[in-house]
């Protein structure tokens, strides 16, 4: 809302019985509740105090919150004052909310009484029960502003349902005798909604509609209707009305039914006008004579016309017959009502100080001519046209709807637009970069044509003859050929070098099917003890790991029994082979050596160790322990466990 | 006629696209509603493109252009200037400047006769915009405002300045362009004139958030549906100043 109030986001009041429970719940389950007697004074003081002062804040931030979001009627619109004192009594809803405000310092007063006392407590006792003596003062006092309570929950529902009622905007403001046709008027003007019935007191509050006139929004305001009596008789309906009436800055249309089927004699409703026309004064009047379809003008008492031809002499108020069923005059009466009510408020506004500001923008300023150039609008011919038709045209299938028809499928072709000579070269594939060079840089617009003179060029040279051939091969052809058988041979042999060099890691240099070969090869140099006849077992023999328990041997048992006796190495039976780890393959004191040159092998291992072994020191071969006692295996907790190592 | 459009939940139409009496230009957006507005109104009429620029989709602000020829800031890539290139007719120059303040649509406003540019604007810029667009080019401001293509907008038949426009400023400006202005806003109170709406000699594009106030204006000031600019003076002064004023 505009205008700065609402009055539909009060806080619900609850009753003073659900306000006494949710505060005292809130206090038992906010503060805490566990205290024992032998704990020192001051902390039981403390706690008790402590739901003293909860218990108080508590409920003055919620009466607090009462008092500010009421609307205080001094400080709104005086439209809004009014209503609400004649809607629900000024004096009672001012004393309520009075009230309210004092049960809140009581409450506060309660309190602080109670936190003197409880300084004096001196037992858990004693505190207890004052505690008890306060929380129970405080809900006491609630419990009297119970009928307040209740009423204020009324009102602030009533206000909730309130029409929003803008009191500063542009307003028609519609008045008369109950069942005039001030309803059927609204109903006719905006999109309100309002029950129109055939009997008195229809409308019994207000009722607001919009509508647009001249690119501005304008309220429509219906009231109930009015009797001729006077202000005090008046009841809260009527006075509805006529805060409205007093208080709205607006344009008022007054109905006049001439048909008197309303039940009011014209006159009536004339010395109506005349009481409450100091209501009107200096906003837009227009009287309506409404229902001229049930009794015309002219068919009206010769008495009637003269007293309607009379009232026509007001001053400073327009007059227009109208009729609610044919329409005729409403829209006259409109449209003048709101440009009155436009000037009004305009030449009021041009007064203020925030008028300089825009001023500037209700001027057109307009060119001065400063040179004989004609400068005409550019509108391709089909333009107004194509606007013209825009109704009878069919719908236009455009990118939105083929995007919604392909849904997921659908692919912006950006190409589309592309207006090119030839067509369908649109659809080409153009690469943004080529061999490394960005294509635009080379783009030559005459492109075309300087491939149609090279063309021709070429064409020319075929024709004569310039790409003929030469009959025979001479010497030197002859020569470059030789050459080139050398180079290639070469080259040749150069790839295949390199792809030894290069074998891949992990694979075989040579490839398997060279076995035999390599078998026979070795065992010339004296090297075939690791190559066994057989494919598998060559592989086997030289697997030197740890124990593996194998499968059968496939080759004859009896060689191998032999190979290693012949080394002189321990003779293992049969059974035991499969279970004890052992060295297979040749004694390593053989490996590696030719077989002639065993012997001088030997020699010299000992040869070698014969210094060693005369001082009995320590060889090569001997267990070690550089470290007699490594850190890791002596500190720290250790089980019973051995600890080995390893 | 005046249509009211937004781009991606944006009143800035004129952000995101450039309308001339030639063709407009319409920025890429993740779907095609906004295309399709310009697409219904003006196919068979010119061309509508859909553009980027270094991959932007703000081309309104970055590009500026007329009848005559488009400006393309040096950030455009040779992929989309070729694009544009192909898009548009054979009568429009597609040209790429080199200027400091690339925000073309920005620094530059123009109709068919007549540019305003931003007063820092490189003198060959400034060449090179009187020889592509076929334009007198002014430097000036609009309202102390240096952008100039942001704070206005004016075609062959009339213009839309920034609202704090002196009535003085606007007399000089309108014998400059040859066309009358008015100083107004678009979008409900937008002084964004430029970003806030595109505008030809027939049609106008404006924000979702456009009251009918300024819809009325505008199409008073463009002379669009035949109405004439001092509608603003006589008809509409009251309603205007009504709601103008709190």
């Amino acid at each position: 809302m505009s205008f700065g109030y609402n009055f539909k986001k009060i806080t619900v009041v609850q009753p003073a019985k659900e306000f006494i429970d949710s505060t005292l719940s809130k206090t038992q389950r906010k503060t805490p509740t566990v205290i024992h007697k032998h704990l020192p004074i001051s902390r039981i003081r403390g706690f008790y105090l402590r739901k003293v002062k909860y218990t108080q804040q508590n409920f003055h931030d919620r009466l607090e919150m009462m008092l500010t979001e009421f609307p205080r009627l001094e400080d709104i619109h005086p439209f809004y004052s009014d209503l609400m004192g004649v809607l629900y009594d000024r004096d009672h809803y001012k004393l309520a909310l009075g009230q309210i405000s004092t049960a809140k310092h009581l409450i506060d007063a309660v309190a602080r009484d109670y936190a003197r006392l409880l300084k004096f407590g001196d037992s858990l006792y004693r505190c207890k029960l004052l505690k008890t003596a306060a929380l129970g003062r405080m809900c006491t006092i609630v419990k009297r502003q119970k009928a307040n309570l209740e009423y204020l929950e009324e009102v602030r529902q009533h206000l909730s349902r309130l029409p929003s009622i803008d009191p500063t905007a542009r307003t028609l403001l519609l008045a008369g005798f109950p069942n005039v046709g001030k309803s059927s008027l609204i109903n006719l003007l905006t999109r309100a909604d309002v029950e129109v019935q055939p009997y008195a007191f229809t409308t019994k509050s207000l009722y607001i509609g919009h509508m647009d006139y001249k690119y501005l929004k304008w309220q429509v305001i219906d009231t109930p209707g009015i009797l001729d009596h006077e202000l005090e008789e008046r009841n809260t309906i009527e006075w509805q009305s006529v805060t409205a009436l007093a208080h709205l800055k607006a344009a008022i249309v007054y109905i006049v039914d001439i048909s008197e089927q309303c039940g009011t004699p014209i006159e009536t409703q004339i010395a109506l006008f005349k009481k409450i026309k100091p209501l009107f004064a200096n906003k837009p009047v227009c009287v309506m004579l409404n229902k001229i379809d049930i009794t015309p003008f002219e068919q009206l008492t010769p008495e009637n016309q003269e007293m309607i031809n009379d009232f026509l002499k007001t001053e400073g108020v327009k007059f227009y017959k109208t009729s609610n069923v044919s329409k005729e005059g409403i829209m006259d009466m409109r449209n003048a009502a709101c440009d009155e009510l436009l000037v009004q408020r305009v030449e009021a506004k041009l007064r203020g100080r925030q008028a300089d500001n825009i001023l500037n923008r209700v001027y057109v300023a307009q060119p001065k001519s400063r040179d004989e150039v004609d400068r005409p609008s550019v509108i391709p011919g089909n333009a107004p046209q194509l606007r013209e038709e825009a109704d009878a045209r069919p719908k236009i299938r455009t990118e939105r709807d083929i995007e919604l028809e392909l849904d997921d499928e659908y692919m912006l072709d950006l190409r589309k637009t592309w207006d090119l000579k030839n067509a369908e070269e649109a659809a080409d594939a153009i690469p943004e970069i080529w061999e490394g060079k960005n294509i635009t840089d080379f783009v030559d617009p005459d492109i075309m044509t300087k491939l149609a003179a090279l063309e021709a060029e070429e064409e020319e040279r075929a024709k004569s003859g310039f790409y003929d051939l030469g009959g025979e091969m001479d010497s030197d052809d002859e020569e470059i050929r030789d050459l080139a058988k050398v180079i290639r041979r070469k080259r040749k042999i150069r790839k295949l070098e390199e792809r030894v060099d290069r074998a891949p890691i992990g694979r075989a240099a040579l490839p398997r099917k060279n076995d035999k070969q390599l078998e026979t090869n070795m065992q010339d140099l004296g090297l075939g003890e690791h190559i066994q006849r057989g494919r598998g077992n060559y592989k086997e023999s030289i697997h030197r790991g740890r124990s593996v328990a194998r499968k059968r041997m496939k080759h004859n048992d009896g060689d191998a029994m032999e190979v290693d006796g012949d080394s002189g190495s321990v003779t293992r039976s049969k059974s035991r082979n499969r279970s004890q780890s052992h060295v297979r393959g040749p004694a390593r004191n053989q490996s590696g050596v030719r077989p002639e040159e065993v012997g001088k092998a030997e020699k010299l291992r000992k040869k070698a160790q014969k210094n060693i072994n005369q001082d009995s020191r320590r060889g090569e071969a001997d267990r070690r322990f550089l470290d007699k006692k490594p850190k890791h295996l002596f500190s720290g907790k250790r089980g019973n466990g051995t600890t080995d190592r390893r | 006629m005046a249509l009211r459009t937004n781009f991606e939940n944006s009143n800035e139409v004129g952000v995101f696209a450039k309308l001339t009496n030639k063709y407009a230009l319409v920025g890429i957006g993740a779907n095609e509603n906004f295309y399709s507005v310009f697409e219904s109104e003006l196919t068979d009429v010119i061309p509508v493109v859909h553009t980027s620029i270094a991959g932007c989709r703000i081309i309104g602000r970055l590009t500026a252009g007329n009848k005559n020829g488009v400006l393309c800031p040096q950030n455009t890539t040779d992929q989309e200037l070729q694009h544009i290139r192909n898009s548009l007719p054979d009568g429009v120059r597609v040209m790429r400047i080199e200027e400091r303040l690339s925000a073309l649509g920005n620094v530059i406003a123009c109709n068919d006769y007549v540019a305003l540019v931003h007063p820092d604007i490189d003198r060959e810029t400034e060449e090179i915009i009187a020889d592509t667009l076929n334009v007198e080019v002014f430097r000036q401001t609009v309202a102390d405002q240096v952008l100039v293509g942001t704070y206005c907008q004016f075609t062959n038949k009339g213009g839309l300045v920034h609202p704090k426009t002196t009535p003085e400023d606007q007399d000089e400006l309108a014998s400059l362009l040859q066309v009358p202005l008015v100083a107004g806003t678009v979008n409900r109170g937008s002084d964004v004139i430029g970003g806030g709406m595109v505008v030809n000699d027939w049609v106008s594009f404006v924000g979702q958030d456009t009251t009918a106030t300024e819809i009325s204006v505008i199409e008073s000031i463009f002379r669009l549906n035949d109405q004439q600019p001092d509608k603003v003076t006589g008809d509409m002064r009251h309603a205007l100043i009504d709601s103008m004023v709190a």
